[in-house]
């Protein structure tokens, strides 16, 4: 007789689980991408290769895929502690739109002269406070009458985008240079810019791993953190316990959404000095979904995964140049998500492929009708 | 009077309302089952490239849905693995459709030389009735100036009415949504049960996709639902999970869709950025009115056990 798979619940993923699976993912997700491109008819090899080669390989390589994790960071943050609660904002998107508009008209208001410090603080309030509350027109409702916070923040999103349109394509507003024939925005003065730090990295680099650094602090180490996370996994017993779970989603959603927002003013600032919208509409927002499944909500992980799916995109152009599809990086983006969602089975259940009859399983629990049932092997 | 403005904007809504509607048709019979689908927009961008490359090939319309709606059909039975047999996280697996859909269908939209991108529109679409009943003062337009889909919508309105309500395997559907644990004693296969559904599901959303493509838009772009798949998971929830009300919520949907293009006959001035916030406005509130409609839990209940994963050692 041949031996029978079993799935066991584990009780607790231990940390080589609950950081291999999540990596053995990302191989197979590649593996896939790989099949993809040779149905296609491109050579993976060369495909993989050269995306190394122009993300990873040398130091200006280095610095372009660090200046686009830098808003991936922040919008992978901003998902993963949304994700810790089971509030799931997808609306970073819009979030990052309201960030670039608020930090941008106060770079461009506030007198050229103002000290770089000052100016940038101010431009990073306002951004991370247009953001917070953009992410309440959803966090409100879905508090007080449990609407479906999936759907607000997203339709929040086109209304974002649209206004984000308008302000560049649709009018002649404050944002609008009106001195170019073609619709784009005003440069931002000298002393609104993130400074560069090499190459296309600049500064926004710095906050975004600090904001990593403080958020992990935030949920593992302080009693706020805790509640947050005793929430999402059992709300029931969290509002048995008194946690005030009404004015935690508000808090938590007000949270995301600053950190997306900072994400807007991170590329306004530091990359296209003026509310560009075809520039900023690169997906930032939902990638960091991505990132915070792939990094299981936990923010110190969001920054390697961040620099990972950066890698990846970053290398989309040079792609082009040797004859593979652009269209490769969402493919590859769309995959990962995939494969890492369906390993969280792995994570949460133990596959036992024992070699004779059912014995007692290692954990000590007795062998269940269903492990028995079903798939023989 | 039948190219007034209101007769026009009324036949241009039901034609704007029709991917709507199939696509929440399709969600509707995979959410009675327990399965959530938040890829909807996904699975239309997957039936929308198909369907085209389909259409373009064989000139057939009724080819090009098909394969629109297989296209669909494909990505619902990975959500179906994820969902059912693996038990993740249904919303977190529904985001993953939406990225492989919109990743999946631009390579494909953009594979080949020439892509499809440059491709022109093989299917020639027509009206299913003579001009005679066409041309009939206002009511020719609105109810007899359309294609055979647009019909065929209608007609999958009452049969999925009939089916849900009426049938033996309507009522197991049903059961499973509900109360899988009671439909499992009673011998119902809980798993095979909602497999079916989330695949017609998906093939609600491929046909929706293909007919975007094929029939109102007439090319394929990269990323072209723009966000039509996340208003039909908006009016499921409006539509409390009836079909009936689904048709009149896509009626309303598609009505804003083409708010542009009536304003624009009226010689109404309104920028077109805020046109097309309206039908996500609107979504926004709807979604907040019925969950604060202090009725809600009677008239327009979910199905008990949506989105929850089902094993029979959790009972």
């Amino acid at each position: 007789m041949m031996g029978r798979i079993r799935v066991i619940p584990r009780g607790f993923a231990g940390p080589g689980v609950r950081f291999g699976v999540p990596f053995g993912a990302l191989i197979v997700a590649l593996l896939l991408g790989a099949i993809i491109l040779a149905i296609a008819g491109n050579d993976p090899f060369e495909a993989y290769s050269t995306m190394f080669d122009a993300s990873l390989n040398g130091w200006s390589s280095i610095t372009r895929t660090l200046a686009l994790a830098t808003p991936l960071i922040l919008t992978g943050l901003a998902a993963a502690v949304a994700f810790q609660m089971r509030v799931y904002n997808i609306g970073g998107e819009g979030q990052l739109y309201l960030g670039a508009i608020a930090a941008s008209y106060v770079g461009l208001a506030l007198p050229a002269t103002t000290p770089i410090v000052l100016m940038l603080g101010a431009m990073l309030l306002a951004g991370a406070t247009a953001g917070a509350l953009w992410a309440l027109l959803a966090a409100v409702p879905k508090a007080y009458f449990n609407a479906d916070e999936i759907i607000t923040t997203l339709m929040l999103n086109f209304v974002a985008l649209s206004l984000m349109n308008w302000l560049i394509f649709g009018s002649r507003s404050f944002w609008r240079d009106p001195r170019r024939p073609v619709p784009s925005g005003k440069r931002l003065p000298e002393n609104a810019v993130l400074p560069s730090l090499s190459g296309r990295m600049h500064v926004g680099i710095i906050i975004a791993v600090v904001a990593a650094i403080l958020l992990w602090w935030l949920l593992r180490k302080t009693s706020w953190g805790f509640q947050i996370r005793t929430i999402g996994d059992s709300p029931r017993a969290a509002r048995y316990a008194g946690m005030g779970v009404r004015s935690k989603t508000m808090a938590v959603l007000a949270l995301s959404g600053a950190l997306a927002a900072m994400a807007g003013f991170s590329e306004v600032s530091g990359v296209t000095k003026g509310l560009e919208p075809v520039a900023l509409t690169s997906n930032i927002g939902f990638t960091g979904i991505i990132i915070a499944v792939v990094a299981r909500n936990n923010p110190l992980g969001v920054v390697p995964v961040s620099v990972f799916l950066a890698a990846i995109t970053t290398s989309g152009s040079r792609l082009q140049g040797i004859g593979i599809n652009v269209q490769v990086v969402l493919l590859l983006q769309g995959l990962i998500f995939l494969t890492v969602t369906a390993g969280e089975f792995f994570v949460m259940n133990r596959i036992s492929l024992s070699p004779s009859n059912v014995t007692e399983a290692a954990d000590g629990t007795p062998p269940s009708a269903n492990e028995i049932a079903e798939a023989t092997a | 009077m039948n190219d007034s403005v209101l007769i026009l904007s009324i036949a241009s809504a039901i034609v704007a309302a029709t991917p709507i509607l199939f696509a929440a048709l399709g969600e509707i019979i995979t959410n009675r089952s327990g399965v959530m689908n938040l890829g909807i927009e996904g699975m239309m961008l997957m039936g929308g490239v198909i369907g085209f490359w389909a259409g373009n090939n064989t000139g057939s319309l009724t080819i090009a849905l098909i394969a629109g709606g297989l296209g669909g059909v494909s990505l619902a039975l990975i959500h179906a693995v994820l969902a059912v047999t693996l038990r993740v996280d249904q919303t977190v697996s529904g985001l993953s459709l939406v990225i492989v859909g919109s990743g999946l269908s631009s390579f494909i939209g953009t594979s080949g030389e020439p892509s499809l991108l440059s491709a022109r529109n093989g299917v020639e679409v027509t009206s299913l009735f003579p001009s005679a009943l066409r041309d009939l003062p206002g009511v020719g337009p609105i109810l007899f100036g359309h294609d055979i889909v647009v019909y065929t919508g209608v007609l999958a309105v009452i049969g999925a009415t009939y089916v849900l309500n009426r049938t033996p395997r309507g009522l197991a559907l049903r059961a499973v949504g509900e109360d899988p644990a009671a439909a499992d004693a009673a011998g119902i296969s809980v798993v095979r049960m909602r497999y079916i559904a989330t695949a017609i599901g998906g093939f609600g959303a491929g046909v929706g996709g293909a007919y975007l493509t094929v029939a109102i838009v007439g090319t394929w772009q990269n990323g072209l639902t723009a966000g039509i798949g996340w208003i039909a998971v908006a009016l499921v929830i409006l539509a409390g999970w009836r079909p009936w009300l689904a048709l009149f919520g896509a009626l309303a949907f598609g009505g804003l869709n083409g708010l542009g293009f009536t304003l624009q006959l009226a010689q109404v001035n309104v920028p077109s950025d805020f046109l097309k916030m309206m039908p996500f406005i609107a979504a926004y509130l709807v979604v907040i009115l019925v969950s604060a409609s202090p009725n809600r839990a009677r008239r327009l209940a979910a199905p008990a056990a949506l989105a929850q994963p089902y094993s029979r050692e959790d009972r």
